[in-house]
């Protein structure tokens, strides 16, 4: 987690230009082939994407990694692309699977088979996050959310950070409406402890 | 569910400041952009042979850079300084153990060696189909760009913080995905 932090600390909020005119042309291009609208398009999104990855995962190199996975999987499916859609839901969507699709193939691996990864050691990992007397900054919220159980974060991160929908999420994530709302809840509560609020 | 209390508004006002974009460094753009296939008939077109030759060019000027910083980096610690020249380059470098590397730039090594490795099995796969004096000249630059390649690795794992270093060493990485994606667009799709 410390390494989110530093890396939240480090690296600068990229106010990435929005192409208000003409970001569809940009799509279109990309999806007709065109590698430099689509170096455009990850020039302008790849802050949002990374910056949701990193909260995701909790570790910047699985972070990077699923950035990368994003982009290259955004290549393939931009003939499939909508053009009435949000390129960055669109996006995220793509992050969220690869991110789920890496998370079922840790599960097989280790023979783990869990729907409920938030078990109790989240509580006792997150609670000594925050050492520090001055509680209640965005860092020590980066570091709280990078130690919230996996599931929790990810609800978390997609509903209160980035303000989707219980909807949209279940939808990206197919999570029950019961069990996202469990997690929600759980991940206040996890936050508001860590941060003495 | 609870009710929505000054603790639930505080940290929903620190959640609204975290920020929306976290740039990746280094940049990942080029080793997404030796990932895409073509899609286009634009991109499976041959490309003149002088592009090729000039990014063998352009990673002979790195290696010259790269070198010249070395020497000064040494003659400071009182080191004799490496001369690179494509003669006596070292073996074409492997990421290896990040024992002494920063860490930003073991994640890029990964992605660049996951980016080399597609491009050599596509280039690998189109060899034949290249003429024998352009299969020279790609090889013959790419020994260039690993001598540089691994010309600044080693002089990082010397001076891990040094910011210059770094650079060139990514750069390098760059030019040599770049060679290689020229070199795949010469050879004809089989």
């Amino acid at each position: 987690m410390a390494r989110v932090l530093s890396l939240v600390r480090q690296q600068e909020s990229v106010e990435a230009p929005r192409l208000a005119v003409g970001d569809e042309a940009l799509v279109d291009r990309a999806r007709k082939g065109d590698v430099d609208a689509f170096e455009r398009v990850y020039r302008l999104y790849a802050g949002r994407v990374y910056a949701l990855c990193l909260r995701l995962v909790a570790d910047p190199v699985e972070a990077r990694e699923l950035t990368q996975d994003t982009f290259v999987r955004a290549w393939e499916a931009l003939p499939r692309f909508r053009a009435d859609a949000s390129i960055t839901t669109w996006l995220h969507r793509i992050a969220v699977n690869a991110m789920l699709e890496r998370r079922r193939g840790d599960r097989r691996r280790s023979a783990r088979v869990s729907l409920v990864d938030d078990d109790e050691d989240g509580e006792a990992q997150i609670a000594g996050v925050v050492t520090a007397p001055d509680v209640a900054t965005a860092i020590d919220l980066e570091r709280a959310i990078g130690a919230l159980p996996p599931g929790v974060r990810r609800a978390f991160v997609l509903h209160d950070v980035e303000g989707y929908t219980h909807e949209e999420i279940a939808t990206m994530t197919g999570l029950a409406a019961g069990t996202l709302r469990a997690q929600l809840h759980r991940a206040r509560q996890l936050l508001k402890r860590a941060l003495s609020l | 569910m609870s009710e929505h209390t000054s603790s639930d508004d505080r940290l929903d006002e620190l959640t609204a400041g975290l920020p929306r974009e976290v740039a990746p460094l280094p940049d990942l753009w080029p080793a997404i952009r030796a990932e895409l296939a073509p899609r286009s008939a634009r991109a499976a077109q041959w490309s003149p042979r002088w592009r090729l030759v000039a990014a063998g060019l352009l990673v002979a000027a790195s290696s010259s850079i790269l070198t010249l910083f070395a020497t000064r980096m040494r003659d400071g610690v009182g080191g004799a300084a490496a001369v690179a020249t494509a003669d006596r380059a070292p073996a074409p470098p492997r990421p290896r153990a990040p024992a002494r590397l920063p860490a930003h730039l073991v994640v890029a090594e990964r992605g660049y060696a996951r980016s080399i490795d597609a491009l050599w099995r596509t280039l690998d796969e189109r060899r034949d189909s290249l003429a024998p004096s352009t299969v020279a000249t790609v090889e013959r630059s790419l020994r260039i760009a690993d001598s540089a390649i691994a010309e600044a690795r080693s002089a990082l794992e010397q001076d891990p913080a040094n910011r210059v270093l770094a650079d060139l060493l990514v750069s390098n990485y760059e030019r040599k995905i770049d060679l290689l994606r020229r070199a795949t667009e010469l050879a004809p799709r089989t």
